[in-house]
């Protein structure tokens, strides 16, 4: 039995494969209308306004006992600060990106940093870790597969693909993409890890088998997501992987990137991903929408089965619904912590 | 059609007419279009197949060119559109709905049958068959900007002969209500997938109701996170689980329905 531990020595601990007082339970996105309110955020405010950003992320970890805090609400910021146009969505809706680049060489990068909304981010580490320093702070980032789907189009990315694989002048295009993609991702990672991250959490969900290839994934995701690792390896901070969809198919690839966990949706049978993977963790993989509508009982069986599945953290499918209510994520909560009693 | 039983010349000519398309060489195409001819094969039933093949592989610069093999060696643009162009589709699409196939091949699929309908569309103004098509108006429910599976079903839906009116993505419950009416629509599909979208859908469908609208309509759902159980909840008549299934359903059910059978040839 180990001693009690805080939020972030927990999750630090998993990320490491060392023993855990608990199974850590962590989470992506957290735009939670309740929190909001409760919190006094105001649309769209909370998306530029670190204090009140922080305020909101900060209650999934002082109200429902989530181990991490996580910041911006969306995977819109690097495309924003890029000059793409983003709709702000509602109080209830993540922004998305609505327009594209036709051309790599379109995409200036030489101000990132100093964007509002990545400045609000790198604002958001440095509060959090003053104001919860016991939580596991993770800011939620757009990994390069993603982000070059959002500078070229989804669609574009999706239709390339198959052909980058065919032809070598498509490839040499995807190439191009994707090594401005990396850079920007580069440039934003430091830049947090110097806020003060514990780990950084990258979404990679347009390097799904739903939208790509999966001999693209091998061939061409897994060592863009490498380099990024490697990197910020090097910078001394650990890092987590998402990848939506049914990801058994790839899994094997995500283990390979040096990912020091693996995070998958619902659509995953948890016991396939972890027979494969052995050693690195896996962080899932409740239904989210039951913490909208789901009952009690749903939400302590799905917890259950992710953890008996051999998950080393308890996490939701792709993100917490904007309309969570309080009293579920609790139960959700409460439901890992009684698993881990039992069975640690 | 079954090419590896075709004679040897006639195999090689029809893979130099693919090269020759792939690289868009206009008077090649045309030369050995009239070579082909002289053989005296069966140049309909060869292009046709090819058409269905080029549009599988999601091969455009072939595609493109079989389409104007077709138009030059005269075969109705209906029957090069619907059994060739859009039988490739279907093709692929079964193949994706077995799980034989991903995504980004009905992308290229879907990219492919529509730059030969492009080359077909000028001369598919008169309908050969007398009747309208049934239509279908689509869309991506309001509040939610993800338009590729809906384009897929539009792929879909117009490779098996549906009229498409298509409303785009982060489309008002009124507007697909609107032009359900307006173009007198067989079916209206939604799409959504995300969560917190939803609950748009049950909302077009009551407003269908209201308007006296929704016994003359189907009302198809669907979407990554969308249940047959959610859809039944809310009225629709069927969340089938992909683009594939959807033109599908739709077809069978109208031809169920007698009124509608003309309708669909
Ligand atoms: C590509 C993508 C995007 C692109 C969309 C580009 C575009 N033009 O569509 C961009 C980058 C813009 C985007 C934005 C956002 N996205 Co997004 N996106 C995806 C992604 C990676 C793939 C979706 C996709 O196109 N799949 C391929 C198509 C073919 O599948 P499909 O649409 O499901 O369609 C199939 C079936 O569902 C069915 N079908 C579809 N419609 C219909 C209709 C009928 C009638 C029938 C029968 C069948 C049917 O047929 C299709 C195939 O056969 C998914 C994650 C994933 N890997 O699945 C997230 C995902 C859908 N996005 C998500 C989110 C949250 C967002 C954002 C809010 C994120 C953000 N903060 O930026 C914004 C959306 C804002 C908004 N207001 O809409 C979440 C949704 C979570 C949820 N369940 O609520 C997902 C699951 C990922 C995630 N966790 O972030 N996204
Ligand atoms: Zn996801």
């Amino acid at each position: 039995m180990v001693s009690e531990m805080t939020s972030r020595e927990r999750v630090l601990a998993m990320l490491n494969g060392k023993p855990v007082d608990r199974v850590p339970v962590v989470t992506g996105s957290t735009m939670v209308v309740e929190y909001i309110k409760k919190s006094g955020g105001k649309w769209p405010d909370f998306h530029s306004n670190p204090e009140m950003m922080v305020n909101v992320a900060g209650m999934m970890h002082t109200d429902a006992g989530i181990d991490s805090v996580v910041v911006p609400f969306g995977m819109f910021v690097e495309s924003i600060a890029l000059g793409l146009d983003v709709k702000m969505g509602r109080v209830d809706i993540q922004p998305s990106v609505r327009s594209f680049f036709k051309k790599p060489e379109e995409v200036n990068y030489a101000n990132f940093l100093e964007n509002t909304y990545v400045q609000t981010t790198l604002e958001a580490i440095k509060l959090a870790k003053e104001k919860y320093p016991e939580a596991a702070i993770a800011p939620f980032l757009v990994a390069p597969v993603t982000l070059a789907g959002d500078l070229m189009g989804a669609e574009n990315l999706s239709m390339l693909s198959i052909k980058c694989l065919q032809k070598e002048k498509q490839m040499a295009k995807m190439e191009k993409w994707l090594s401005i993609a990396l850079e920007i991702n580069k440039i934003y990672a430091k830049a947090c890890i110097e806020a003060g991250a514990d780990l950084l959490y990258y979404s990679d969900a347009s390097a799904s088998p739903n939208l790509v290839m999966p001999d693209f994934y091998y061939k061409v995701g897994v060592p863009v997501e490498k380099e990024l690792g490697d990197f910020i390896h090097e910078l001394g901070c650990p890092w987590v992987l998402h990848i939506c969809g049914d990801t058994v198919p790839i899994i094997e690839g995500m283990a390979s990137t040096g990912a020091d966990c693996l995070s998958v949706e619902q659509a995953v049978d948890m016991k396939k991903a972890t027979e494969i993977v052995g050693a690195v963790p896996i962080a899932g993989n409740l239904t989210p929408l039951l913490m909208v509508e789901g009952t009690e009982e749903q939400i302590v069986n799905e917890t259950r089965k992710g953890l008996n599945g051999g998950a080393k953290a308890s996490m939701l499918g792709c993100g917490t619904p904007p309309l969570s209510t309080s009293d579920r994520l609790k139960t959700w909560v409460k439901a890992a912590v009684e698993w881990s009693a039992e069975n640690l | 059609m079954e090419f590896d039983e075709l004679p040897e010349e006639v195999r090689e000519l029809i893979e130099q007419l693919d090269e020759a398309a792939e690289d868009e060489e206009e008077e090649a195409i045309e030369e050995l279009t009239e070579k082909l001819l002289d053989t005296g094969v069966d140049m309909e039933a060869i292009t046709l197949k090819k058409l269905s093949l080029c549009v599988m592989d999601g091969e455009e610069e072939m595609s493109v060119g079989w389409t104007k093999v077709a138009l030059k060696i005269g075969i109705d643009p209906f029957k090069a559109l619907l059994k060739g162009l859009a039988a490739g589709m279907s093709l692929i699409g079964d193949k994706y709905e077995k799980g034989e196939a991903f995504v980004p091949q009905l992308m290229i699929a879907s990219s492919a049958m529509y730059e030969g309908m492009e080359l077909l569309s000028p001369y598919l103004k008169a309908n050969s068959s007398g009747a309208d098509p049934s239509t279908v108006v689509i869309g991506t429910v309001e509040g939610d900007v993800h338009d590729i599976g809906k384009n897929l079903v539009k792929t879909l839906l117009s490779a098996n002969g549906f009229n498409c009116v298509d409303l785009g993505n982060d489309v008002e419950a009124d507007r697909f209500v609107e032009a359900a009416k307006e173009y007198q629509a067989t079916a209206v599909s939604m799409s959504t997938l995300m969560t917190t979208t939803m609950a748009e859908m049950p909302k077009v469908i009551n407003m269908l109701e209201s308007s006296g609208m929704r016994d003359k309509i189907k009302v198809m759902v669907g979407g990554a996170p969308l249940s047959t159980d959610y859809a039944a909840k809310i009225g629709a008549d069927v969340s089938p689980k992909d683009a594939a299934g959807a033109a599908n359903w739709l077809k069978t059910t109208l031809s169920e329905s007698p009124s509608d059978t003309e309708n669909l040839n």
